[in-house]
């Protein structure tokens, strides 16, 4: 039991500082304040899309699971579970739990929040991983019951959603900017742009966390944001992080360094549907062109990792065995000459007396990506492939040219990939709400069917390792690399500091798995 | 004078109107939607439609300028798509900040251009003259963000004088509780502003030292100053009183115009500082397609812009008797 352990501590900790126990409350007294690089948009856990908001309301509210730091659901708010059969799921919560306000919280306050989370009208961002959900019900004030159209494993990944107070929402309050969680803290005080304040909540089924007082402070930039942590204004700092940043702090003795794999890929998205892309033997021939390790190295400076494929190496399903081609300019060459292209005196390759000719496209948000893309531009044309680079801020690249399915090859990324499943199922299946590349397998669409609906791990891992081997061949993607994660934290917290790769914060509050 | 200032404030309206539409025409054409912003990359095209149809973003364009303008009549700038907020409320959060910012700025730098450029006036040809120069050389052609981590990497990291980024107290409240006998305010106030007001500054001190330079190398040479000296007047006094005087005409309506460039350099300044003011807010706006947010920040910022270059030209009226409004 990870608070038995959190519990001993303490008192093993409060017993040998005993002649300085003012000293440690006065320490702890003083907010532990944390940068982050956007402003929340909303405190509403259902309408959350930034990292700051979804940070935020992972300690304001409380699920009925959460996530340990390697991703595997641990009882919240819920007690237990049980799947009487693998389209039905019944949770029971705790007895006695409270929101912030002292209300209590029953299995209608459930209810309430996926039911308005699934109402189309409502927006949510993440609605469509909940969809699978056909009805949710309050069996008595403490069980909940999850019916599904299909058996759809991923879910209780997705279910440390915060639940939200139905009684104070519906009586009209705006929780996005006043919430109140059953989570371990509660907020003071949100200035816009600027901080969100939060305090401990005695009302948490687990007793207040060990931190009384936490701040996190808006800093947009970068640099600036590792500036002001090496000035002592701030105790810790998390991604996004420049890497010049990365290699300074790492080296500074006065902070602690969790330097680990993330959720997320940066990757290549071959547009299946254009005709140039459109067989596999190509677009293995330009992922050949892909140098991983000189990009890894040199512009990500070490802090992502060379991908093996669309499996995660974090995650339970991932399989070293299977890969995409290497870089291989020769192999690659032999596969253009394989597909009749030749090289014309220019040095460009030819077929039928039209170049190969190929747009690479990303947004300039991302330094490292625009780098990217400029260093993979020089080497397709070294390859003689006649590359253009085209660069545009995100909301034009995403939503008016891959979305639309307009691009042909496209560097972008996927995060939070707490399951397979996120980052397969919607973007690789035939007629994918995401499958903005058109691609289209019988077999992957069935493994990865098979990895939603088998319950037990191993069945899944095996269906998605099949699919990623189906995938490392035809490339529909070709993931250049694992996203890194890294927190930095000062030495002086009176904490044990825990990092999760999802960026979570309760390892900051003395709450560790 | 008060005709001329009502004919001034009733000019505001067309010019409104105008940079209302202009504002609409950009956000037009720079491709991007809030909608798919807001629901992310795993939003199918139902969800993004959906919002959208919400967002009133289905509507042709023309509907929408006109509903926006009937809005703005009955004094309603919208809501803001992202933080679900009214956009006269987000903006009336922020503008004390930059307000605060971009006058302390200003006092700065016309503080720094004035000793600057006079002493390299009076000592033309000096090293003092020079050394005036490079700086103004400097200030003008160094970029803001660049000046303000270089600031912050030596004043905070390195020597810790000063808070790296954020805003203290607000500023006109410290002093109000300063000469009620309570200065701790007006020190957290002064520390976080001291960086970000320098580097907003350092451009228009620079602009300003060159201008009050090169008006006061030509106020020196006319008669009125020879006479002053033939009068027995000392040095000091012609310079600061007669001279000066007369060199600072052209440069007040510079200044006024610098108050526009710093309301813009506050955008970068914001940014790096972590100021909570509007220019960070623009950021964010823009990033976020939020489109009343951002119709709401250009009307705000034309808005103080023409105010302030109404007060420069009374000022200039005030200052210089040959000026009559009218």
């Amino acid at each position: 039991m990870p608070m038995k352990k959190t519990h001993l501590a303490l008192v093993a900790a409060f017993a040998l500082a005993a002649p300085f126990t003012t000293a440690v409350r006065a320490q702890t007294a003083k907010p532990v304040v944390i940068g982050t690089d956007v402003d929340a948009g909303t405190l509403d856990p259902r309408l959350t899309r930034d990292t700051t908001a979804y940070r935020t309301t992972d300690l304001i509210y409380a699920g009925l699971v959460h996530l340990t730091p390697t991703l595997e659901p641990k009882p919240d708010l819920a007690e237990s579970w049980t799947t009487p059969d693998p389209k039905t799921w019944i949770f029971k919560l705790r007895a006695g739990l409270k929101f912030s306000d002292g209300s209590p919280l029953t299995a209608d306050d459930v209810v309430f929040t996926y039911t308005t989370l699934l109402n189309p009208s409502m927006n949510a961002p993440q609605r469509a991983l909940y969809t699978p959900i056909t009805s949710i019900e309050a069996v008595d004030a403490q069980t909940v019951k999850f019916t599904l159209s299909a058996p759809y494993a991923p879910l209780l990944t997705y279910l440390d959603l915060g639940v939200t107070p139905k009684k104070l929402v519906e009586s009209g309050q705006d929780i996005g900017l006043k919430p109140v969680g059953s989570g371990p803290m509660k907020l003071v005080s949100w200035t816009r742009g600027s901080e969100i304040a939060l305090e401990a909540n005695p009302n948490y089924w687990a007793g207040a966390p060990k931190v009384q007082r936490l701040t996190l402070k808006i800093i947009g930039d970068n640099t600036s944001r590792a500036q002001a942590f090496e000035a002592g204004d701030l105790d810790a700092i998390q991604s996004p992080l420049s890497p010049q940043d990365i290699a300074r702090l790492a080296k500074d003795q006065r902070f602690g360094a969790v330097v680990t794999a993330g959720l997320g890929v940066t990757y290549l998205n071959f547009n299946a549907r254009d005709p140039l892309l459109a067989e596999p033997k190509m677009r293995k021939a330009l992922g050949m062109l892909v140098d991983q390790k000189t990009i890894v190295d040199d512009i990500y400076r070490g802090v992502d990792q060379v991908a093996n494929s669309v499996l995660l190496p974090s995650s339970w399903a991932y399989s070293a065995s299977i890969k995409q081609p290497d870089f291989d300019v020769k192999g690659a060459a032999a596969l253009f000459a394989e597909m009749g292209w030749k090289k014309n005196k220019d040095g460009i390759l030819e077929k039928d007396g039209k170049k190969l000719a190929l747009t690479l496209s990303t947004h300039s948000e991302d330094p490292n990506r625009v780098q990217t893309l400029e260093f993979m531009q020089a080497i397709f044309r070294e390859a003689g492939v006649e590359a253009k680079a085209q660069i545009t801020d995100w909301p034009s690249f995403s939503t008016n040219y891959v979305q639309k399915s307009q691009h042909q090859i496209a560097l972008l990324g996927w995060l939070n990939i707490v399951d397979p499943d996120r980052l397969l199922f919607a973007q690789l299946t035939t007629g994918g709400s995401t499958n903005w590349g058109g691609y289209s397998n019988p077999a992957v669409d069935a493994a990865l069917q098979e990895g939603r609906s088998a319950l037990d791990q191993a069945g899944r891992a095996a269906a998605y390792r099949k699919a990623a081997t189906i995938l490392a061949e035809e490339l529909p993607y070709y993931i250049i690399s694992d996203q890194g994660y890294q927190l930095f934290y000062s030495r002086k917290l009176p904490l044990t500091v825990q990092a999760t790769p999802r960026g979570n914060l309760r390892g900051l509050i003395g709450f560790n798995d | 004078m008060l005709a001329y200032v009502i004919r001034r404030l009733l000019l505001l309206i067309p010019m409104i109107a105008g940079m209302v539409a202009v504002t609409f025409a950009l956000l037009l054409i720079i491709p991007g939607d809030p909608a798919s912003v807001l629901l992310g990359q795993e939003a199918s095209p139902d969800a993004i439609a959906s919002l959208r149809a919400a967002l009133r973003l289905d509507q042709p364009w023309h509907v929408r300028l006109l509903d926006y303008y009937a809005s703005l009549l009955r004094g309603d700038m919208g809501r803001s798509i992202f933080q679900n907020a009214p956009v006269a409320d987000i903006i009336a959060g922020r503008l004390a900040a930059t307000i605060e910012l971009a006058v302390v700025a200003l006092l700065l730098a016309t503080a720094i251009g004035l000793a600057l450029g006079v002493a390299a006036a009076v000592r033309q040809g000096s090293l003092v003259d020079t050394g005036a120069m490079l700086f103004a050389q400097l200030g003008v052609s160094m970029p803001v963000y660049w000046l303000g981590l270089l600031l912050m990497l030596a004043f905070a990291v390195k020597l810790g004088w000063a808070p790296a980024v954020g805003r203290g107290e607000p500023l006109a409240p410290a002093i109000v509780s300063t000469l009620t006998g309570r200065p701790a305010a007006l020190a957290d106030a002064l520390s976080h502003i001291a960086l970000p007001a320098f580097a907003l500054a350092a451009n228009s001190a620079a602009v300003i030292s060159r201008l009050v330079r090169a008006s006061m190398i030509d106020v020196l040479q006319e008669d009125f100053v020879r006479t002053a000296y033939a009068k027995g007047l000392r040095r000091p006094r012609v310079i600061w009183r007669h001279a000066l005087g007369n060199a600072l005409l052209p440069v007040l309506s510079i200044i006024g115009l610098r108050f526009g460039a710093l309301l813009g350099g506050a955008v970068l300044t914001e940014t790096i500082f972590a100021w909570p003011g509007l220019g960070q807010l623009t950021v964010a706006a823009i990033a976020q397609r939020d489109l009343p947010l951002i119709q709401g920040i250009a009307l705000s910022f034309a808005l103080i812009f023409a105010i302030v270059n109404l007060i420069v030209d009374l000022l200039y009226a005030a200052v210089d008797p040959r000026v009559r409004l009218g």
